[in-house]
């Protein structure tokens, strides 16, 4: 037990979590996770504090009492799980904790404030997990024993982006690929040659407004990195550049979500303006969850505009060692500024999305992960409550206002109790299933004039209707899995992603990188919202 | 005249801390000139490459770890260059100089300054003052990250006394 102190920290939190997870277990804690409506997670609960804290304790003892080793194991899990451990369990503070207290006192002081802070300043679990972050490092800062597992957060990220490749369809990529590289070459070339110009106009040094450039341009401070030795940056000019590309990312981040919900923008148009204007690649993920972050629809329209970003960092970097060598007479090899400076990850993310193109994780039928069952069961019928309640209304005439097709539909589900093709036509399981497929669809048409205010219905019959769609769709279990566990590594990413805002590298902003940085990224900020609200359609998803 | 005589003569091994700064250069110029009148004393000028360094690659998430390593690799080479650019600079401006000790330590500031004075047996180490920062000039210029001490984490360290040139 040589090593004993330190690993306490890690000993400390693993047998916390087993604790708590008995006691999660015993059903003690029921009465709380009500309050905090987190009682559907308790489940997870038990089994996440049992597992993790198992492996906390097992791997602090054997850390304990041998010296780390260069094995794979150590380098992979060993050394790192102090860290890992201590951002697990913050994510799971935040989760189950944090993020429903934040509602609660939202909701009770809604009366006073006339609005709820939980909304105006999206203090979701990803905002959470950033604070959290931002918090510790700034304060006590990142404790000795975690720090070998925070670098791990880099991997988690990008197997993150790696997952969510599962939930997109070819017809989705197709159209989104096509908006992101004509949205985000016109933008990241154009801000990049922005720079430039400024650069050229103000007098600066080739290195600085090189460095710049593509930081603004590109994908923040991972740019900065691959272009600053290729433009040869000197100290001051990285760090000036460094500083004013986190500080104006952060502001981004936080005031993006806001922006977009002020001016109504759909999950879809929201995702591309974020993954077109936000500096650095992590604060595009954080804020596209930080405008929705139970429906994952905003981060894979951001995160394909971000991968096409990512995608052209390579070709930048081919274009500012181009123009800085002609200057300096540097030569680089195609190797060095193409090859190593290609994001790997995204092979990983290509792969997840064709293995799940070709049915490996749900059945070709499936759509999204998701398929529609309309045949007889069951399971997918409305309750006797809101059969009763549909029964009422029909009766009330609440659904004067529908289409004769809506209304059929509707008729339908009351007399079926479940949305289906005709009885008559049960064994021709093509033209049921058409005709099933038909009335979800005119259910679906009702609850978005109902939401359009087109029509007026009674929360309860649109809860009804709701649910009759919902019964019909199916999901993949693997699909579902996959995402559960990308939700998980992105909170455990962002919480990394705080604890690298420190104090004393937003403090570097300033000199001429400021001036010339604030003009790119507003003008590229501003014009890429009108793009978007003038381009991008909710179609695309569709 | 007769107490600033009196004091620097106390004092043998010199630890003249710099990195190029207004405050920096006040500390080089009154160690430089006291050396004129005690010709025996012993200077060891001092850069200290910032660790912090290494958090400057911020949220990047995106880039292999090689990348990080060429990143990290042209700072330390950028910054060599600049600091001997400093040294050059000094020698030129103080005759005196020349006769100093020039070393360079990457570390945390506090902990290298106070490090490096036990390890010289120095028994004195004098600093610049704080300067008013021109972070929002566009004309401010400077070497390295913008890096402050502060006292509480500084004065438990020091092995001799500590001088702050105004």
């Amino acid at each position: 037990m040589t090593h004993i102190k330190e690993q306490t920290p890690t000993l400390i939190m693993g047998a916390m979590l087993l604790v708590y997870g008995l006691i999660a277990q015993s059903g003690a804690l029921l009465p709380v996770v009500k309050y905090l409506h987190t009682h559907k997670t308790l489940d997870l609960q038990v089994t996440m504090c049992l597992i993790v804290g198992c492996i906390a304790l097992v791997g602090a003892l054997v850390n304990s009492v041998r010296k780390p080793g260069h094995s794979n194991l150590d380098t992979f899990i060993l050394q790192p799980l102090g860290g890992i451990v201590l951002i697990l369990v913050m994510a799971m503070l935040i989760r189950w904790y944090a993020e429903p207290l934040m509602k609660i006192i939202s909701q009770s002081l809604q009366p006073v404030l006339g609005f709820k802070i939980y909304k105006v300043l999206n203090l979701n679990y990803v905002v959470l997990g950033i604070l959290a972050g931002v918090l510790l490092t700034n304060t006590w800062g990142i404790p000795k024993f975690a720090a070998p597992g925070v670098k791990c957060a880099r991997f988690v990220l990008k197997m993150g982006v790696i997952m969510l490749g599962a939930r997109y369809s070819f017809a989705e990529l197709a159209k989104l690929g096509v908006y992101s590289v004509f949205l985000v070459g016109f933008f990241v070339l154009g801000t990049v040659f922005l720079v430039l110009w400024l650069g050229n106009l103000f007098k600066q040094p080739r290195s600085m407004t090189g460095v710049l450039s593509a930081g603004m341009g590109v994908c923040g401070v991972s740019a900065t990195v691959a272009v600053a030795p290729v433009v040869k940056a000197k100290s001051a000019e990285m760090a000036y550049t460094i500083g004013t590309i986190l500080s104006f990312g952060i502001v981004c981040m936080f005031i993006f979500p806001t922006i977009g919900k002020l001016a109504g923008m759909s999950p879809v148009q929201f995702g591309a303006w974020a993954g077109t204007g936000i500096l650095n690649s992590a604060q595009v993920a954080a804020a596209a969850l930080a405008f929705n972050a139970v429906d994952i629809e905003t981060l894979k329209v951001a995160e394909i505009f971000n991968i096409t970003r990512v995608l052209f960092l390579p070709i930048i970097v081919l274009v500012l060692a181009t123009w800085f060598g002609k200057e300096s007479g540097h030569k680089l090899s195609f190797k060095t500024v193409v090859i190593d400076k290609f994001p790997v990850f995204i092979i990983g993310f290509l792969l997840l999305f064709f293995m799940s193109s070709i049915g490996m994780f749900s059945p070709p039928s499936h759509y999204k992960g998701k398929y529609i069952d309309v045949s007889y069961n069951d399971r997918t019928q409305v309750t006797q409550e809101e059969w009763e309640t549909l029964n009422k209304a029909m009766a009330a005439g609440e659904f004067s206002g529908l289409t004769p097709k809506q209304l059929e539909a509707v008729t339908d589900l009351i007399k079926q109790r479940q949305i289906a093709g005709n009885f008559e036509d049960r064994n021709n399981k093509k033209e049921f299933d058409h005709v099933g497929r038909a009335r979800m669809a005119q259910l679906e048409g009702v609850l978005a004039a109902a939401k359009a205010k087109q029509i007026e219905l009674s929360a309860d019959v649109k809860s009804a209707i709701k649910h009759a769609v919902k019964q019909v769709h199916k999901k993949s279990k693997t699909v579902v899995t996959l995402t559960d566990f990308m939700i998980w590594f992105f909170a455990f990413g962002l919480i990394w992603l705080g604890m690298h805002i420190t104090k004393k590298s937003i403090t570097q902003a300033g000199g001429w990188p400021i001036v010339m940085g604030v003009i790119a990224g507003i003008t590229k900020a501003t014009l890429s919202f009108f793009v978007v609200l003038w381009l991008i359609k909710d179609v695309v998803l569709n | 005249m007769f107490a600033n005589t009196l004091y620097i003569n106390m004092f043998n091994n010199i630890l003249l801390c710099t990195h190029g700064t207004d405050g920096a250069k006040k500390a080089e110029a009154f160690v430089f000139k006291k050396k004129e009148s005690v010709p025996d004393m012993v200077v060891t000028v001092l850069t200290v490459l910032d660790e912090d360094w290494r958090q400057m690659t911020g949220d990047d998430w995106l880039n292999s770890s090689k990348t990080h390593t060429t990143f990290l690799d042209h700072v330390e080479e950028q910054m060599n260059e600049e600091i001997a650019e400093e040294w050059l600079r000094m020698q030129k401006q103080y005759p005196l100089a020349t006769q100093a000790k020039f070393i360079q330590r990457t570390g945390s500031i506090a902990e290298t300054i106070t490090k490096t004075a036990k390890d010289l047996h120095c028994d004195l180490i004098v600093i610049g003052p704080w300067c008013k920062r021109k972070r929002f000039s566009i004309h401010s210029t400077r070497m390295g990250l913008r890096s402050t001490m502060k006292n509480k984490e500084l004065h438990p360290l020091l092995p001799c006394p500590l001088l702050i040139v105004p």
